[in-house]
């Protein structure tokens, strides 16, 4: 398997976080010095050539979402970086900020430079208290250097909700307000942040933007796939004996990933599902994963989704009703609230399944608990209820036979 | 802006450019469900009830969110997609945690999520054996409003109400997923003179009016439309009224009625709560019997005749006053000082002049001040006249007042009399009459006559 590092290429070195590290492996050399010596709209073109997609999940063309910033405007432009990274099993982004801020922050001078921000904010999740404090040591090193003269960098903590990864929602915390999504535009447009233009990136697409300046767009387009270029901190949890984040190229087998970064399956045991990106995306069963590719495409082919690339692998013992109960908990806690089919939603569909837990249920229950997966599919304010549509879709769907099985005589305690 | 076409069920209509879809279909009464949408809070897509289908759209959209295009083409209830199963399982959803405890709500009858079960639900129940949710059942919010967080449908109009309309920002929802519910800050009440429209707003029974809960069941109100003239912004409203069996008319509430003109959408509380004193202590009719011969008595034999106007009447009374001044030679008066409170005035609706009709007053110039020395003193319900101190006055009043007269004459008060009334912005509304009596008190047009004036 080929070893890809473009983003990840410091994170073993001793105290990578400090600038003094950072500098002398090259952050704040070629690149910015790139960067400074183009005009905004080139930095831009780069980007769009080098086909960078947006690592936060959605995976949205980069360049496509810069040129939607005006190049002139009245009101001052602004750059947010996503770091509100709350999807179960995902934790690539903490890993940028703790083993090497400065490429985040090199990458949000950059990027600032390209769409005319002169401040930065980055909106980490608030439990990442650790993981901010390396972060705010690393800004402040820059402002201490000088780096930081021509744009700020703010961070603003989140107070701990799922959805304020949900860049309209994270827009209206950073304001004051509830996080809850905004009604989505009737054409393409930048977001807003208190009505002046923003950029709201993924901490991983922000690092991504040095690579690709220092080498070129071709150097980057040379890993991946065509349509998914480049490569992504794919992470791993669940029964597997390496846990962890593993930078690949996208196109790499899920498969091969597995055996490969996080040597097999523990124990020895038979694989039966992955989750494969986040919590948010459709259940691969063993079969599927075999012939899982790493790209955005393929995922979407086998009716999945790349997700944020963090697979959480589970074993032959796995309970999936189980599972999903473990999903569902965390959807009907993490809802908002805003808009009727997932407020009420997730927590009947999270009651229902307790009933099937309990042995209790019937087949009824399982068809209304897909019915009301069918409700919240496609009628709401943002993608937070179709994404646990698809979950609760996929469960069912591939592993009917063990929903089934709680309602047996046997389950009920019956003889 | 300009004028496009669009078509929905396959009628054609001229819309502007822009406009929200959800305005032409309530206009055109098409059936289309809606909670958290409101004419003067704007859209704000949480209910999600509004869905249509838009051909070309391969999901329903909501008609709140949507601007109308040109060529636009509209099923509201669905051709090619399920609209009315959609609504249906989203309104059930609404459903599932809510204590449908309509026998002894108070909304009942004017409930958009009982409505909207009869028209699309008819569900039976699925929550055997499942807990609902549950919240507070009577939170006494402050300003006469009652919340009930289980009721809820977290429409937020009326925390968009305090935000948008007053700008007070007293409610907010609080907790997230079906934890949410509607809440004041920790030992904070609704405080603002205009709060009671929240219960208007409420599309449920979430928040009912202290004033108006447990007094009668709305299907045996009879509404008629009518004008608040407790201030001259002349808001316009609906007068909720009934009369039960013998007994006399009662007045139970007073709802805004839209007026984009006027008051918009809206009325402040002290409006709202005036219906109280209207009928409270009729003023008692003492000297009926010969109330003609001792008032043409005292007519003839003063030499010099003041008249006191109340700026309360209408039009057409302060015009036949004014007729009579000028037969028998009266000089008419109005002082103004006892109408004007400016704390009562602010930027919203509420006006300084606290009665309705002070425009047509100053509009024929009748005397701004108080009359000094007269023979005689009409007084047409003027509150002015309580400060004189003089035996010859004949008073027409709507209410009871320790005035010392030759003759006091009871009026009907504004509602159970009818005619027109000129706001401080000068627009002129009707009104008619809305309570008939068992015992009608007469008009002051009916004593003219009875007078033979």
């Amino acid at each position: 398997m080929k070893d890809v590092k473009l983003v990840s290429k410091r994170f073993h070195l001793l105290n990578s976080h400090t600038l003094e590290v950072a500098k002398a492996n090259g952050v704040y050399g070629d690149a910015l010095k790139k960067a400074y010596d183009l005009e905004s709209v080139e930095i831009i073109q780069i980007i769009k050539e080098s086909g960078l997609r947006g690592k936060g999940g959605g995976g949205a063309l980069a360049g496509e979402k810069w040129l939607l910033m005006p190049q002139e405007s009245e009101r001052e432009n602004f750059l947010v970086v996503n770091c509100d990274e709350s999807e179960p099993g995902t934790f690539k982004d903490r890993q940028i900020i703790s083993k090497d801020p400065h490429l985040l922050i090199e990458g949000i001078l950059i990027t600032c430079r390209a769409i005319k921000a002169k401040h930065a904010y980055i909106y980490i999740r608030g439990e990442y208290k650790t993981f901010q404090d390396i972060l705010q040591g690393a800004v402040d090193e820059a402002y201490e250097d000088g780096l930081l003269d021509s744009c700020d960098i703010t961070i603003h903590r989140g107070a701990g909700a799922y959805i304020c990864g949900e860049k309209s929602a994270l827009l209206e915390s950073m304001e004051g307000k509830r996080g809850h999504p905004r009604l989505k535009p009737k054409q393409k447009e930048c977001e807003w942040f208190f009505d002046h233009p923003t950029l709201v990136n993924n901490v991983e697409t922000i690092a991504s933007i040095p690579h690709i300046l220092q080498h070129g767009a071709e150097a980057y387009r040379s890993y991946g796939t065509t349509q998914s270029p480049g490569s992504l901190l794919f992470a791993m949890s669940g029964h597997v004996n390496k846990r962890g984040v593993y930078e690949a190229e996208f196109g790499t087998s899920m498969w091969e990933y597995i055996q490969h970064f996080g040597g097999g399956i523990k124990n020895g045991k038979k694989l039966k599902a992955v989750i494969p990106g986040g919590a948010s995306t459709e259940v691969l069963n063993a079969g599927e994963v075999l012939n899982a590719k790493l790209d955005y495409e393929s995922m979407k082919e086998m009716g999945s989704a790349l997700g944020t690339g963090a697979m959480i692998v589970m074993d032959e013992d796995t309970n999936m009703v189980e599972a999903l109960k473990n999903l569902l908990e965390f959807y009907h806690e993490e809802s908002c609230g805003q808009c009727t089919p997932c407020r009420e939603g997730t927590g009947w569909s999270n009651k229902l399944l307790a009933k099937i837990l309990s042995g209790k249920g019937s087949i009824q229950d399982i068809d209304k608990l897909l019915e009301i997966s069918d409700t919240m599919n496609g009628k709401t304010i943002c993608v937070f209820a179709p994404a646990l549509s698809s979950v609760i879709n996929s469960f069912i769907g591939k592993f009917r036979d063990e929903f089934e099985a709680y309602n047996q005589p046997s389950a009920k305690g019956i003889q | 802006m300009s004028l496009i076409k669009i078509c929905v069920d396959g009628e054609f209509y001229e819309v502007q450019e822009g406009s929200l879809l959800i305005d032409l279909l309530i206009k055109i009464q098409a059936k289309v469900p809606y909670f958290c949408y409101h004419e003067a809070l704007g859209a704000d897509g949480n209910c999600r009830m509004c869905m249509v289908e838009i051909e070309g759209q391969k999901r329903p959209q909501i008609a709140c969110d949507t601007p109308v295009k040109n060529g636009m083409v509209v099923h509201s209830q669905g051709e090619k997609l399920p609209i009315q199963k959609i609504r249906k399982d989203i309104l059930e959803l609404e459903l599932i945690n809510h204590p449908v405890d309509c026998p002894v709500c108070d909304q009942a009858g004017e409930c958009s999520l009982q409505d909207y079960y009869m028209e699309y639900g008819l569900h039976n129940s699925q929550m055997y054996g499942l807990q609902k949710v549950t919240h507070k059942k009577h939170i006494d919010l402050g300003s006469n409003v009652m919340l009930d967080q289980e009721r809820c449908v977290l429409c937020a109009r009326c925390t968009r109400f305090t935000d948008k309309i007053t700008h007070t920002h007293e409610l907010g929802i609080v907790g997230r997923g079906d934890k949410a519910h509607i809440s004041t800050m920790p030992n904070k009440k609704l405080t603002n003179p205009y709060a009671m429209n929240v219960v208007d707003l409420c599309p449920v029974g979430a928040l009912t009016s202290k004033d108006f809960r447990f007094s009668q069941r709305v299907w045996f109100l009879e509404s008629i439309e009518s004008v608040c003239m407790s201030c001259a912004k002349n808001c316009s409203i609906y007068i909720d009224h009934n009369k039960l069996k013998y007994q006399d008319e009662k007045i139970y509430r007073f709802r805004p009625r839209k007026n984009l003109e006027v008051n918009g959408f809206f009325i402040c509380d002290e409006g709202r709560l005036s219906y109280k004193n209207l009928l409270e202590n009729p003023a008692k009719n003492t000297f009926s019997e010969n109330a003609k011969e001792v008032f043409h008595h005292s007519i003839a034999k003063a030499n010099k005749i003041a008249v006191l106007i109340d700026a309360s009447l209408f039009n057409e009374e302060i015009e036949m006053i004014l007729n009579f001044c000028k037969k028998i030679n009266a000089q008419a008066y109005c002082p103004e000082h006892l109408y004007i409170d400016p704390s009562f005035e602010d930027d919203f609706l509420r006006s300084k002049y606290k009665v309705a009709n002070i425009k047509t007053i100053q509009k024929f110039r009748i005397k701004n001040d108080m009359p000094k020395s007269f023979d005689l003193l009409l007084n047409f319900n003027h509150p002015a006249s309580l400060d004189l101190q003089s035996p010859n006055i004949i008073s027409f009043q709507t209410h009871n007042s320790d005035l010392q007269t030759l003759l006091t004459l009871p009026i009907a008060t504004y509602v159970q009399n009818s005619g027109s009334v000129t706001n401080i912005d000068g627009i002129t509304q009707y009104v008619p009459k809305a309570l008939f009596s068992n015992d009608p008190t007469p008009t002051l047009k009916e004593w003219f006559k009875r007078l033979c004036l």
